[in-house]
């Protein structure tokens, strides 16, 4: 892993980026609707909510891929980072909401005015999300202080591995179950939908959904940039030290602890960033997005791509996800079977993933030429460490 | 009075019923308002159903007077079989004949067009009272005792006379209660001291709970008109007071370990499985809850052969299962027979899976989690294909529906099944791990494979069987979960956060961390539960295991080691 890019990887990003960024949007602003090229707004937003997604995943892959914690509560992030913005968007659609009131329509529903009459109607930790900035700001604070304080307490007393899982399982099963309840302001089971504007755009049209649409793609990229520049100083040796073994970093001299802390609260910011894109998108955002079952799918998407490097998570998030967006339509029936027997074959015999298939290939390959020939030859050491030793029982 | 009370005694005669029926036939024909009330206050006593409906339809306006040839005048009610007009057959109240005309054929009538006999408030008053004491002579007890608690809380002295003969005569204890109980409540508002005095003195002697609202009020007034009481009643009014409160104290604390008791059970039945698979093996099997699926759906197959049969689809093909055709008792003991079969089919799920997909990630613990969850994505909608999407129906055997109530606490028969079934089988899997073969090779294997191995025991085949272990303990959970909850494809995700908690909680490897986490949390929850609500209740004790796992990282109960990362 190094800070230079090699030529292929450098070719591949320009394509995809340019692909992405130029090419995609360019067919839906410029190509008449009646050609077969042209990208519909629709479409235009599915693909953005994937790329909003791979963000997510690539956080997932820097915590799971490169330091060997695996969060099965990184939709919370997501979803604390898309209420936050949510919170914005639902103020801001003022008057034009079903009940023609100053505060959402669910305030009003729930009869809000009664509960805070000093304020309309309006629960006082809603007041400054009236401001773009703040909520912008949120969408990064509050993620990233959920995540210090869980990760604070969880990693100081070394809680690992399976137990991590299991507690940060818990953690988003509580907050869902949290914010089902229509006493914690943030409208319950329908959650916060029915946008109309963001920052005075109609959130409808097509321009905004392109320049939304935009704004995936480069937090996409910029992600990816971030990551791979992380991954790749000294701070990334020690991540991917911790991975393969924790105890011998600690012994060390290195406080493992802060550093986990570290790369959970950079993951939290970045689901949370890709929540706060996804939510005007996909124009809704409520609690079952948080629910543990999403956080294992995206998990998934990640084990699916192969972790442990940048590609391959945004492979398999927006790969799986088309294919679910197909799958759902063509063989619904079918498709929890082809989730879940791809989860087990993946898992099983594809513990690289999808980007790992080509040297999996090669070393099956390899071995099999090697029985055949009459002198042994001596295998190449593998140059990716074993994922993890850790966790393994005694 | 007293020939009121004589008439309600000896109206039980056989001979009474026609009596009464002319009674209220005269009552209802007389003009004068009070004979009327008097005549119907005789009725009391009768349990005659005539009478009854009679009474009743003359309430709503819905008893009429039929003049006969000779110009008798008899009151009559129409059939209750009425056709699609409203018309119907006369019932005559004298003889519950139908009113034939000259050929014999029944007259038929047209409710719209005929005249009620009269009545008033004061009449419709009187027949309520009537009506309501029938209910005290009524065959069955349950509708007794009700009948005597509701017309205690009136505190009508006309009712006294009623209970005291009542009482001399009832068989039912749980009657006999009530009916004491209503004397003392109707007796707390007598003018007479003294037997106000005695009657809350009686009332705190039964602890009785329903009389608490009305010795409240009773104390209001006392401190509002101080004179009108003695400084005895006043002292007998806090001291039953308290004591019933007290009593209620006691009851709610020992309804609420109760009933976090029975919580507690599910909980450890479901995670028992699990302190199995994830405890001593290491294992994260996320498709636990499924396999609790699997035994719940097996119980349900089982009640369809031992019933009436049944019908699914497998794979796309319908399948349909003869049922054995039994009833009753013989049907009541498909739920024995489930209990087996569920661990054998959860333990060969189990045992599949585990040969199938677990044993290559052994060493891979994170993802043995990832594929056993695309498992439990194949298993629930493998539920949904075969059996529906909707919840089926398991129908608790007669031995486990109904309760018993033991100083005003509910103990339901299904609770205590589930708390004698978790005894049950935490005790049989200590002694299966303690006394066996198989539990020592178990263990060996759990502490040290590799020497395990070294020294000869099969640790491949020591795995199988203890996942399939784990997995038939999940089955039978299943099974028992099926009596208390719904049995649908998502049954096993409802537990599966709760399961893992409990197992993480009471410490890894541990039974008796299992046991007592699941008692902590049962318990907490049901305390929790009344202030909170149970969505509240629940957050808030996640957060608390995450905060206790703070205090003690690796559980309750720490299994010592000197390893590392044990």
């Amino acid at each position: 892993m190094t800070h230079t890019f090699t030529k292929r990887e450098l070719i591949l990003i320009l394509l995809l980026a340019l692909g992405g960024l130029v090419v995609l949007p360019g067919l839906n602003a410029f190509v008449p609707a009646a050609s077969a090229l042209h990208v519909s707004s629709f479409t235009l937003s599915v693909y953005g909510k994937y790329l909003t997604y791979a963000v997510l995943a690539l956080g997932v892959n820097l915590l799971w891929g490169y330091t060997g914690i695996l969060s099965l509560g990184q939709c919370l992030f997501f979803s604390l980072g898309g209420y936050a913005l949510g919170m914005y968007l639902m103020l801001m659609i003022g008057k034009l909401g079903q009940y023609k009131a100053d505060i959402p329509d669910f305030m009003v529903f729930l009869e809000f005015l009664t509960k805070y009459p000093a304020t309309g109607g309006l629960p006082p930790h809603w007041i400054p999300f009236k401001h773009f900035w703040f909520a912008a700001a949120m969408v990064i604070i509050v993620p990233a202080v959920v995540a210090y304080g869980f990760g604070w307490l969880a990693f100081r007393s070394r809680i690992k591995g399976v137990y991590f899982s299991i507690l940060s399982q818990a953690l988003t099963y509580a907050a869902c179950l949290m914010f089902f309840r229509n006493d914690f302001t943030f409208g319950g089971n329908n959650g916060l939908t029915d946008f109309k504007f963001l920052l005075g755009y109609d959130i409808n049209a097509p321009g905004t959904k392109r320049v939304l649409y935009l704004c995936s793609a480069g937090l996409l990229l910029l992600t990816y940039l971030f990551c791979r520049w992380l991954t790749a100083t000294k701070f990334g040796l020690i991540q991917r030290a911790i991975r393969d073994s924790e105890n011998r970093v600690l012994f060390s001299g290195y406080a493992t602890a802060d550093f986990k802390l570290f790369v959970f609260v950079i993951a939290a910011i970045i689901a949370g960033l890709g929540g706060a894109l996804f939510v005007p998108q996909v124009g809704i955002i409520n609690p079952s997005e948080m629910s543990p079952e999403k956080s294992l799918e995206a998990v998934v998407w990640v084990a699916v791509g192969g972790r442990g490097n940048m590609l391959g998570p945004i492979l398999g998030a927006i790969g799986i996800n088309s294919l679910k967006s197909y799958a759902t339509h063509a063989w619904a029936e079918q498709w929890p079977y082809i989730l879940g027997f791809l989860f087990i074959f993946v898992t099983v015999f594809m513990p690289k993933g999808i980007i790992g298939l080509p040297a999996q290939l090669g070393e099956i390959k390899r071995r099999y030429s090697a029985r055949n020939q009459p002198t042994p030859v001596r295998l190449a050491p593998d140059s990716v460490p074993p994922v993890s030793s850790e966790g393994a029982r005694k | 009075m007293t020939a009121i009370t004589l008439v309600a005694t000896t109206g039980r005669a056989a001979d009474g019923t026609n009596d009464y029926r002319s009674l209220l036939s005269q009552a209802v024909i007389l003009e004068d308002g009070p004979a009327q009330i008097e005549l119907i206050k005789q009725l009391v006593g009768a349990s005659d159903e005539l009478v009854a409906r009679g009474l009743a339809a003359w309430r709503v306006n819905e008893l009429y007077v039929y003049t006969s040839a000779d110009g008798a005048k008899i009151p009559f009610l129409l059939d209750a079989q009425q056709d699609s007009e409203g018309k119907g057959r006369g019932v005559l109240l004298t003889d519950g004949q139908f009113i034939k005309d000259n050929h014999g054929e029944p007259v038929i009538f047209l409710a719209s067009g005929l005249t009620p006999a009269d009545t008033n408030s004061k009449l419709r008053k009187a027949i309520k009272t009537t009506l309501d004491l029938f209910a005290i002579a009524s065959p069955m007890p349950n509708m007794r005792r009700d009948a005597v608690i509701k017309l205690g809380q009136e505190q009508n002295p006309e009712y006294l006379p009623y209970f005291q003969s009542r009482l001399q005569i009832e068989p039912n204890a749980q009657v006999i209660a009530a009916l004491s109980e209503a004397v003392a409540l109707t007796q707390i508002v007598s003018p007479d001291d003294k037997i106000r005095t005695a009657a809350i003195n009686s009332l705190a002697r039964m602890q009785s709970i329903n009389a608490l609202d009305f010795l409240k009020q009773l104390e209001k007034k006392a401190t509002l008109a101080p004179a009108k009481y003695s400084p005895q009643t006043a002292r007998a009014l806090r001291d039953a007071i308290v004591r019933i409160e007290t009593h209620i104290w006691w009851g709610h604390f020992f309804g609420t370990a109760f009933r976090g008791l029975s919580l507690a059970s599910v909980l450890l039945i479901a995670a028992l499985g699990l302190a199995i698979t994830f405890g001593l093996m290491g294992v994260i099997n996320m498709a636990h809850g499924e396999i609790m699926a699997v035994g719940a759906y097996t119980t349900y197959l089982v009640q369809g052969v031992f019933g009436s049969g049944l019908l699914f689809s497998l794979f796309g093909h319908p399948v349909s299962v003869k049922g054995v055709g039994l009833s009753g008792g013989g049907l009541d003991c498909y739920f024995i027979v489930a209990l087996a079969a569920s661990f054998f089919s959860a333990a060969l799920v189990g045992l599949a899976l585990e040969r199938g997909v677990i044993r290559f990630l052994y060493k891979r613990p994170l993802e043995s989690l990832l594929a056993t969850w695309g498992v439990s994505l194949v298993l629930q909608q493998l539920f949904r294909h075969t059996f529906g999407a909707a919840n089926v129906s398991v129908v608790s055997p007669s031995w486990l529906s109904g309760s018993f109530v033991v100083s005003d606490i509910l103990f339901a028969y299904n609770r205590i099944f589930v708390i004698g079934f978790a005894v049950f089988i935490v005790f049989g899997t200590y002694l299966l791990l303690t006394r066996t073969s198989l539990g020592l090779q178990i263990r060996a294997v759990m502490q040290n494979r590799a020497m395990a191995s070294c020294v000869g025991v099969r640790t491949d085949r020591v795995n199988m069987m203890t996942f399939a272990l784990g997995s038939g303990l999940a089955g039978m959970a299943g099974a028992c979960m099926s009596q208390i909850a719904n049995v649908g494809p998502s049954l096993g995700q409802s537990y599966i956060v709760d399961c893992f908690m409990i197992v993480v909680l009471g410490g890894v490897g541990n039974l008796v961390g299992t046991v007592s986490a699941a008692c902590g949390v049962g318990v907490t929850n049901q305390i929790l539960e009344p202030w909170l609500g149970a969505v509240l209740g629940k957050i808030i004790v996640l957060v608390g295991i995450i905060l206790f796992l703070q205090w003690r990282p690796n559980g309750i109960f720490v299994t010592r080691s000197r390893g590392l990362d044990s």
